[in-house]
């Protein structure tokens, strides 16, 4: 983890190492624009602390990180005259993520300005539906219990599955290609 | 929803009814035309995945993705500004916990967390909600970030204007936040 924290673009950034625009910063939270933002006023909203996937934050960090997200995102809405916002995460690389470091992108919007978060929705049977259904409901089951203040001991802490080395390399390799 | 058929009349009689009501009424008023507040009450089916005191996550019935979750709040909110700061680490420790559930549940490889604020960033519903997607690769959802070279300049004069909006420098931003201007985001999002 040392390694990958070393190559982390986003842990750079914090660091300083990296020069970037800062907007908002507090204990655990740091929020700057980047110069390959989607559209002027893309702000990226991370945990100081590396974690290179959301399971990884504590719950504490993501309300933090969220609540300091909603906060820029109505200051774009008074500063900068944007029609909307867009609050993204990607969670992995089939869903879009290019940095091993925990991110909130929080996107200006207007008409027709080149960014797409849509999508088609898709016809399903009732039998995949139900079996989806099913197989969620009996993970949800254990959901219960956030950890609003400081850390506790969890009776029921879910198991973590953090990436793996390799797949902590590859991101990191991914990370080097950035500009 | 089918648009109902109002004559200008009657469209006048309730905006001035609208107008007469207090908050109180007006929110209300909100709730009984917010088919998501008919599904939290339970008066709409839904395929409930989970449930607490502050948030319902159900199945989307146009799905992007099989197991495509929408995470609403149990209050009417009509746009995220709204939300009280206990509400947003709320719904988003929730919005974790369910991703974490997809990644477990139902053989997939990734997730998108996205909440939509007006209809240019494709808000279509008057209640805030959170989408969670489950993702595999080739799965047929084209999400573009285009990255664009900024200008310095322009990064300055834009990070500026926020940081103003944000209430001060960086560091003294959290202490000195002023209250935002709900009024103003309310008319920008066409919400009342």
């Amino acid at each position: 983890m040392k390694a990958a924290k070393t190559a982390c673009l986003v842990c750079q950034i914090i660091e300083s190492k990296i020069p970037s625009k800062k907007i908002y910063e507090d204990e655990l939270v740091m929020a700057v624009l980047d110069v390959n933002g989607a559209v002027p006023g893309h702000c990226f909203v991370m945990p100081k602390t590396h974690y290179p996937i959301i399971e990884q934050v504590p719950d504490k960090e993501i309300g933090k990180l969220f609540q300091v997200s909603n906060k820029i995102s109505s200051a774009i809405f008074e500063s900068l005259g944007a029609q909307g916002t867009s609050i993204f995460v990607a969670n992995g690389i089939p869903a879009g993520q290019t940095v091993a470091h925990f991110t909130i992108n929080v996107i200006p919007r207007k008409e027709n300005d080149g960014v797409n978060l849509q999508w088609q929705p898709k016809q399903f049977s009732e039998e995949e539906i139900s079996t989806v259904e099913l197989k969620l409901k009996e993970h949800t089951k254990n959901i219960g219990y956030f950890e609003k203040e400081e850390k506790k001991p969890r009776a029921h802490a879910p198991k973590t599955r953090p990436f793996s080395e390799e797949e902590d390399e590859h991101f990191a390799n991914q990370m080097r290609r950035l500009p | 929803m089918p648009e109902q058929q109002v004559s200008p009349e009657q469209l006048k009689a309730l905006q001035e009814k609208i107008k007469q009501m207090s908050p109180e009424e007006l929110k209300e008023f909100q709730k009984k035309q917010c088919v998501f507040c008919q599904i939290v009450a339970g008066k709409i089916q839904s395929r409930k995945i989970f449930e607490d005191e502050n948030v319902l996550a159900i199945l989307d019935i146009n799905p992007a993705n099989p197991g495509h979750i929408l995470l609403l709040t149990k209050e009417h909110y009509s746009i995220m500004p709204q939300l009280p700061d206990d509400e947003i680490a709320h719904v988003f420790m929730a919005a974790k916990s369910l991703s974490n559930s997809m990644l477990r549940g139902i053989e997939v490889q990734g997730t998108n967390i996205i909440v939509a604020n007006g209809v240019a960033a494709g808000q279509r519903a008057q209640h805030f909600m959170a989408h969670i997607i489950p993702r595999k690769e080739n799965d047929g959802i084209n999400f573009v970030l285009p990255q664009n070279s900024m200008q310095q300049a322009e990064i300055e004069a834009v990070g500026n204007k926020l940081i103003a909006a944000l209430g001060g420098t960086p560091k003294e931003a959290e202490k000195e936040s002023k209250g935002i201007n709900l009024d103003e985001i309310s008319k920008i999002l066409g919400a009342r």
